[in-house]
Order: structure tokens, then sequence, then C-alpha cells
């Protein structure tokens, strides 16, 4: 049968190995060819636990980046890379400035993604930072209006995604974590930057949307001129799904439904996504229903990104042969 | 600068001081020791007391960091603190700590308390911070600051209820109590909710009474960030708070309300811009203040960033500290 297919959302663990070589690269120790070697090393590795768990549509891993946000404001000519502030907690990043003309040189993602696609079949989603979690996430000290920075963002976001489409992306994942950070003000705006990323670029967009009040956002989030919105489902067990018992979730539109919670150890039980996957499917039929974690699988150790994808897959595959009777 | 007439001679002493957070990591490795003993701690590689031990010293670093720098009043950093919310939530009796949730407008996020029940204060919350700030720091230089009833209970899972409201009136009410007579001269309450709210929330003057009634000697000012007061300004200034302290970046819409009703009360002007890492010329920062002098009253107000500087970088943060003594200084020389 066709639908169900499974993705993940971006970013996946770092081997050790990678993590130790970065910390000695960021001290000098390590020089750029020997860490680039070592992080295509672990992108093959990615890729092979995609192929071995019978995911649909891979993902490099992110094994070069360390934030979604820093990894492309070091690439922007007009941005400065940043120093830390805290997010919560314990937590901290580095959050780069905006300190003159927006611009886009030459590709920053597509070496990478060339690579992963050249050790696969299966299509390999481009991965990008989407424009206004790249303003919002950055402090501005150029533009100092919030529309011009984000649509000045969405013009160098749109090349870079041009970029990869003509090296054969046909999915690319445009990441949108802070657009719900001022829904009454900005929504008009965030709406208006993805249309300057898309516009004319052959490849089906997605966008996924995380952390913070997305019910603030919904109907809102489906004018967002995208094919898919990948939304976190199992860490409020789904729960979420209700928003659209008032308004129907978008009938042109794919929902990435995220079935594994990203910030918990515990390996879901295998009837609890199977579950989640049949209450979804109360809304959106299997074609337009796609099977993905809640985010990013980078906070998990690389056993429990095999563990819980491969119970991902395996959800799918009950509720698929349900399906076909 | 605008030219000075006898209606500015107020600013001749005007003051400098902060709103709260600062950065309590920087990026050097050493600037970082907050960070790792907390990752320490969590691993259980290191004791409460040792933790302690760290956050004192970064705590009474940061004060040595403001006073230096100039700033007449300085505060703690709220280096100990986790988030301005679940600092408070977590010591009152009552509350449950849940999830994560988006700290108004910003990057940062708070651990939303639930009420389950009677909310009740048990010990002193911030008192131990303002006597480790205040052994770094002539005791006059640093001000204590605690949350207000109305934001606590806004950013709670219940929301602004009349009982939650009058429980929080009552038991922050008892910290004002122990900081005033721990010996804090100035004590801050925290409102920032106030900016979202259309009007003031009902009996919120009753509520400020309860919350005020045991302050003694200690003088108040009510500060409010991350957006706009000018539709509130009547109200906020028939509260018995010795201070407004208000957010003129953010909120730059509450000069043009300034302008049409000034005030008697003093002010805490938040003119600096906290959130973003542009440095003002310390001209142009005069120039913001001076033009407030026919608004309210200068010579018993201060001049202050808009809102805590924990969102920027410590490098930025002590810039933005000479900027804000900088610019006090000009304006007193303006009026000179």
């Amino acid at each position: 049968m066709k639908g169900l297919l499974t993705t993940t959302v971006g970013s996946f663990a770092k081997p050790d190995y990678l993590q130790k070589a970065r910390n000695r690269h960021a001290a000098g120790k390590v020089t750029d060819a020997e860490l680039a070697a070592l992080t295509r090393q672990a992108t093959k590795e990615v890729v092979e636990m995609q192929e071995a768990l019978r995911i649909d549509i891979f993902v490099h891993g992110e094994m070069e980046r360390g934030d979604m946000v820093a990894h492309f404001a070091e690439a922007i000519p007009g941005m400065r890379t940043g120093e830390l502030v805290r997010s919560y907690g314990n937590r901290y990043y580095h959050k780069p400035a905006i300190v003159g003309e927006l611009a886009w040189e030459a590709p920053i993602t597509v070496d990478m993604w060339r690579y992963a696609q050249s050790l696969t079949k299966r299509p390999m989603k481009g991965m990008l930072t989407g424009p206004y979690t790249m303003v919002e996430w950055s402090f501005d000290e150029h533009y100092g209006s919030r529309k011009e920075a984000v649509l000045g963002m969405a013009k160098v976001v749109h090349k870079e995604a041009a970029a990869l489409a003509k090296a054969g992306a046909r999915y690319i994942q445009v990441d949108e974590p802070a657009v719900h950070t001022r829904p009454e003000e900005d929504f008009d705006l965030a709406v208006k930057a993805m249309e300057v990323v898309t516009k004319g670029v052959d490849a089906e967009f997605h966008t996924h949307i995380c952390y913070g009040d997305v019910p603030k956002i919904y109907p809102g989030m489906l004018r967002l001129p995208v094919k898919q919105i990948h939304l976190a489902f199992k860490n409020t067990n789904f729960d979420l799904l209700k928003l659209f018992e008032k308004v129907p979730f978008d009938e042109a539109k794919e929902l990435g439904l995220g079935v594994l919670d990203v910030h918990s150890h515990l390996v879901e039980p295998v009837k609890e996504v199977r579950d989640g996957i049949r209450k979804a499917l109360k809304h959106v039929p299997p074609e337009r229903l796609w099977i993905e974690p809640d985010c990013g699988l980078k906070t998990r150790t690389p056993e429990e990104v095999r563990a819980k994808l491969a119970v991902m897959v395996a959800a799918r595959d009950a509720v698929r042969k349900e399906l076909a009777g | 600068m605008p030219r000075i007439g006898p209606r500015f001679l107020g600013a001749s002493h005007l003051q400098t001081t902060v709103v709260g957070s600062y950065p309590r990591v920087s990026d050097t490795p050493e600037g970082q020791r907050l960070r790792r003993a907390i990752a320490r701690w969590e691993r259980k590689e290191l004791s409460d007391g040792d933790l302690r031990k760290v956050q004192v010293d970064v705590l009474q670093e940061v004060v040595r960091e403001q006073a230096g720098a100039g700033v007449d009043l300085v505060s703690d950093g709220q280096v100990t603190w986790h988030d301005p919310v679940s600092h408070f939530a977590a010591k009152l009796e009552g509350f449950e700590i849940g999830g994560l949730l988006r700290y108004f407008d910003t990057n940062t996020y708070y651990r939303q308390p639930k009420a389950r029940g009677k909310v009740r204060w048990v010990n002193p919350i911030t008192v131990d911070d303002w006597v480790a700030a205040s052994s770094a720091a002539p005791s006059s230089a640093v001000k204590a600051v605690i949350i207000g009833p109305y934001t606590l209970a806004s950013l709670s899972a219940n929301g602004p209820t009349h009982d939650l409201l009058w429980d929080l009136a009552v038991a922050l009410g008892n910290e004002v109590n122990t900081l005033a007579h721990s010996g804090a001269p100035r004590i801050q309450i925290d409102e920032p909710a106030l900016t979202r709210a259309k009007s003031l929330p009902k009996e919120y003057d009753e509520i400020v009474d309860t919350l005020l009634e045991a302050r003694g000697r200690a003088e108040v000012t009510l500060f409010t960030c991350f957006g706009g007061v000018g539709h509130l300004l009547e109200d906020l200034e028939a509260l018995p708070f010795d201070y407004l302290g208000l957010d003129l970046v953010q909120g730059a819409s509450t000069l043009e309300a300034l302008r049409k009703r000034p005030l008697e009360k003093p002010v805490i002007a938040g003119l600096l811009d906290a959130r973003n890492t542009r440095i003002e010329a310390p001209r142009e920062v005069a120039k913001r203040a001076l033009a407030l002098a026919d608004s309210v009253p200068m010579d018993r107000s201060w001049l202050s960033p808009s809102n805590g500087l924990e969102f920027l970088p410590r490098t930025k943060a002590r810039e933005k500290l000479r900027v804000l003594v900088s610019a006090a200084k000009l304006v007193r020389e303006a009026v000179a």
C-alpha cells in the first residue's frame, strides 16, 4: 500500500568519536581535513542505519552542524557568530548577530547533501533553518526592523533551497521552531517569508514546528505555503490531534506525525506508537500522513535512536498491515 | 543634545541601576565554572553545599562587575534562579512545577507552575542571595528583586484567578517582610505580565496593599517590561509604590502616554536596549533621558536598561553597563 511514509526530523546523535574530534578541533588539535573525514564517516553510518531500519525518506543526520542557527550564521555574509547566552536552566547557545546586509554567496548545505545522497538510492531531504527562526534566534544590529530582517533572510534561504533543488533534492525541509514566538504580531510575516523561500523552487517543501504554544498558530499555520507540516504529537500523548476536531487539517497538505518523544530515554512500546497512528488516521488519510519522531534525535544516544526508530517502523508496518486488511 | 533649560535641573542627580538578571557565564573556561558545577551537581558528583559555594562566588563576581562599572544600585544578577517564575513557585508551598514554556517573547523558557490548593510562604526565598550580594558591595547599593503576584499567577497553569492572586499577595508579602527585616533598603517587584493586561487586574490595589503591608522602611519599585504600560499609567501611579520601572525600548509606546500625562512619581527609566547587542552611543541614551525631563521628576529618577541583561552575552552586558553609566554622566554634565 501507499502512504504512511517514514522519515526523521533532521539531526541524529553524534557518535563519541565525532564529538571528541569536534571538541579537539575547537581546541586546534584536529585539522579541518581530519574532522571532515570523520564527519563523512559518521554521515555514512547515519545513512546505513536508515537503510537497515527501512526508513523511506532519508536525512543526512547533520553531523557537520553544532547548532541549527549558528551553522548557517557562520556561512551567511552579514552575520557574526555569537557568544553564549542562556536558554533555560543550564542550557546555553551561541547566539549570532546580524551586523550587515544579508546575502548568499555560495551553497552552504549542498556538498554535504550531495555526499549523503551519493550513499543511497532513497531520497535524501535537504535541511534548512527557516528565515523567521534564523532572525528570532539572532540579534539584529543592522536592520532595526524584524520585517526587513526576516524578509532579507528569506531571500538567502530561498537561494540555498534553489541550490539544493538544482543539485537534485526532491524534498526540502525548512525548520521554523520559533514561528510561534509572536503569533498575533508576526504570523503574516512568517507566512510571507516562507513564500519567498519556496517560490519557484522545484521541490516538495516540509516545515517542522516545535517548542511552545503550537495551538496558538492553528489553523493559521495552514497558510504556510508548504506541502507538509510536521508537529510533535507523542510528547502530549497525541492530545494535540484534538486541534483537528474543531478545524480539520488542510486537505491539500501532508501531516508529519511526531510519534517518538525525543526528550525521553524510554523506548516507546510499539503499541503506543501504533495507537497514535490509528488516532491520527481519523483526521488524515494514510496518503497524506507521514510517520516521524517528534523532533531532531541529537539529544538521544545512537543506541536509543536505533531502538526508537525500529519501534516507529514496526508500528507503521503493523498499521499498514491492518489497513491492507 | 537638546538645549538645556531650567526644567532639566532635576537631572543633576540622575543615578543608574539595573533591572535584575545578569549573564552568569561568559565564553572563557573560567567564566563557565557555574555551568560546569551545575552539570556535576546534576550527575551527583557535587554536593549541594559545594554547588552553593560556586553560585555565591559567581553571584559576588557579578555584583562586583556591576558596581565596578559604576552602576549606583546593582542586583545579585539572579544567578541562582532556574527561571524568574519557578524560582519562586518551587519554594512556595502548594505549587507543582511542570514543563517548559516560552518566557514572554524571549528565547528563554520557564518551568510552568500549577497551584494544587492553597499557596503559602514557608521559608525565605531570596534573602540568602541578597545577603551574599550585600557582602560584595555596600548593602545600600544592592536591591532585592522578587516576582509580583499578577505575573506569577498569570504564568502559572491556573492563570490569575481571584484565589491565587490573594494567596500570592500574602505569600509574597511575607517575602517582602523578610527582606525588609533583613535590611534590604530597596525591593523591586517584577510585574512584566502587566504589559499584557488591558486594565489593572480586579482588586489589584488591595492586593498591592497586602503585598507591601510589612515593607517597613524599604523603598519599593514596581517594574514592568517586555512591552508598554501607557494605558495603565494613571492606575499604576496611584499604587503605593515608591518608583515605577518602565521598559521604554520594547515599551516605547509608553513615551507617548508620558508626554500626554507627566508623572509625579519617580521612575526607573529603562532606556538602554537590553535585548540587542547593538551598543548605543552614550549620547544617544542621554538625549532620550533628557527628553523625559518634562514627563518625570528626574531629580529622584534612575536610568536603567530596559530589562534584565541576561539575554545578552557577558561581554555585551558589560559594554551596556559602561554606556549606561556614561549616559547618566552626560545627562548630569549637560545639566550642570
